[in-house]
């Protein structure tokens, strides 16, 4: 049994006279400590499907199939107001607009917002917000003011939040597109962190390619459908496919694609900048 | 002559209270004419301030705008002539479409500035073309456009007034490659097509490469560099050190220069690279 089972997933919005069928046929596997990202056009259906994983939007009369988390299935109208909470508690999410997650005056207080609502012993939420700052590198800030920090501190923050609800995995819905080069550095390192070090199940829903490509899997979906899955180094060698879905290529994948189709035989993963520095070392025998 | 001088520009929020923040510390900048110039800068570095005086909507606490020479508020009350000479593409414009069909909100710059409806019609038309909406989306109402070509409506409405200078404020936010894609070759084509000065803030240092002649940037109010690319990105550590980087592929070649390959400084794009790679590799083999 997977953590995460999809199986014949098919959502539509209903607010409009007639329905908008917004993914179709999804059946997926997600297992506990991978770390996934999801990548398609604008409008695709990618951040419904992350929505729909911990219920942030819970239209039942929408779906139709099946969405197992740890063995329970969610989309059961019979899932009351604590079986939700119990789902968030598992699967956390951190959303793209850093401003619109911080609740709290004080770092440390909106890090403790989660716990707090969980009604823990003051002790044990000390030891989760001290634990939770160490893990996102922002001690050093726990009494700071939330609003004067930079986009990648607040986005930081925010996963704090998350990881003081000790969640098994967490979603990260666009998470970077709003910060400046150093910010989208700092959150990635993060999520990278808490998959490698804390064998958290990272989800990772992005429009940056050389971000994909540093994620074990990466899962394009178009018009509702998944259409690949697998190894970045897989993935990307689909160059023409990935240009119809409206996406594009991580740079360096572009770069020995084109070097490769001029002739050049360059063996070796093609990916991020240090395996295609190797790939080309290797080429000229250096 | 540059197109617009910024001369010892300052400017301070909440002058006089304890809340005093300088968001702008004499800003010395000059843009050119028929060039595309980016403007980089962390959060918070003062580029969204900066953005906002090329066309009058903050004014300087001191210091000078000049367009074409002259001062942007020698005369305060003639302010809003310098808004249609000067386009401002403001962050997520798409929020600000309001009228019933896209055709009607493009149209509604150049109707104020008083044009007759055979002229704002040609430019509707013409905007439309720039960034690539066929004529069956120009009667459709805005909402029922993509997010990519809600995007590009707005800005076609800031196009169809033909401003001399053109300024966007990260244009290609939040959408998907193929959609940036879109956003980039339509401004490329206005560019090309009145020779304006287009100015381009935005985070991506890939993306500034690829589009861009002449670079600034700004760190903690300042502007530490500016130039052409190749003087702006030849200083990889400074930009390093500010929080930037370099462009993907600069810092590709840093890495094959480690490793013994002599490969050229100068790359910054994936062309650059191809190219440069392409002569090694055929050297070599």
């Amino acid at each position: 049994m997977s953590y995460i089972e999809i199986r014949d997933l098919n959502f539509s919005y209903r607010d409009d006279e007639k329905p908008l069928s917004v993914l179709r046929d999804v059946s997926l596997d997600i297992e506990k400590g991978e770390y996934v990202a999801i990548v398609g056009h604008n409008g695709s259906g990618k951040s419904t499907l992350a929505k729909l994983l911990n219920l942030v939007i819970d239209d039942y009369e929408g779906f139709e199939g099946s969405i197992k988390v740890d063995g329970k299935e969610i989309t059961s109208s019979d899932m009351t107001e604590d079986d939700i909470y119990e789902l968030r508690k598992k699967i956390g999410m951190v959303f793209q607009n850093p401003d619109n997650q911080l609740v709290a005056t004080i770092v440390e207080e909106d890090v403790a917002f989660g716990p707090e609502n969980l009604g823990l012993p003051r002790e044990e939420i000390r030891a989760r917000v001290d634990g939770a700052l160490m893990t996102v590198g922002m001690t050093a800030y726990a009494k700071h003011e939330p609003h004067r920090l930079s986009g990648g501190q607040k986005q930081r923050i925010a996963i704090a939040g998350i990881i003081a609800m000790k969640p098994e995995c967490i979603i990260f819905d666009e998470s970077t597109a709003m910060l400046d080069p150093m910010g989208r550095r700092e959150v990635v390192d993060t999520m990278e962190k808490l998959n490698r070090e804390e064998g958290k199940t990272v989800i990772t829903i992005t429009h940056y390619m050389d971000e994909a490509v540093r994620a074990d899997r990466v899962i394009v979906i178009d018009d509702g459908k998944v259409v690949l899955d697998g190894k970045p180094s897989e993935i990307f060698a689909e160059d023409k496919l990935l240009r119809q879905c409206g996406l594009d290529l991580p740079l360096c994948a572009d770069l020995l694609l084109r070097l490769r189709a001029r002739g050049f035989s360059l063996k070796g993963e093609i990916n991020t900048p240090e395996q295609c520095a190797q790939t080309i070392a290797d080429a000229l025998g250096k | 002559m540059s197109k617009i001088k910024i001369e010892n520009v300052c400017y301070v929020y909440d002058g006089g209270t304890p809340f005093e923040t300088v968001a702008l510390d004499n800003i010395n900048i000059e843009i050119r004419e028929n060039t595309v110039t980016g403007i980089i800068g962390h959060t918070g570095s003062g580029k969204s301030t900066l953005v906002q005086m090329f066309n009058g909507l903050i004014k300087p606490t001191s210091g000078k705008i000049l367009l074409d020479g002259v001062d942007i508020w020698e005369k305060p009350k003639e302010i809003s002539k310098v808004r249609f000479r000067v386009g401002l593409v403001m962050q997520y414009p798409e929020y600000q479409l309001f009228e019933e069909t896209v055709r009607a909100d493009i149209a509604f710059g150049p109707k104020n500035m008083g044009l007759d409806d055979a002229e704002v019609a040609r430019r509707v038309h013409e905007a439309a073309s720039f960034v690539g909406l066929d004529e069956s989306s120009l009667d459709k109402s805005p909402f029922d456009l993509s997010g990519g070509q809600k995007r590009r409506a707005a800005i076609a409405g800031v196009m169809a007034m033909r401003p001399e200078v053109l300024v966007l404020d990260e244009p290609s936010a939040g959408l998907d490659p193929a959609g940036k894609n879109t956003i980039f070759d339509g401004i490329k084509r206005y560019a090309a097509a009145t020779g304006a000065a287009v100015i381009i803030v935005s985070h991506s240092m890939d993306d500034m490469a690829k589009y861009c002649e002449d670079l600034v940037v700004l760190s903690h109010s300042k502007v530490v560099m500016s130039g052409k690319r190749n003087e702006v990105f030849g200083q990889g550590e400074l930009l390093e050190k500010i929080g930037l980087g370099v462009p993907q592929m600069t810092g590709l070649m840093m890495m094959l220069r480690e490793k013994g390959i002599d490969v050229p400084a100068d790359i910054y794009t994936v062309d650059d690279a191809e190219a440069a790679l392409a002569r090694i590799l055929g050297g070599a083999l």
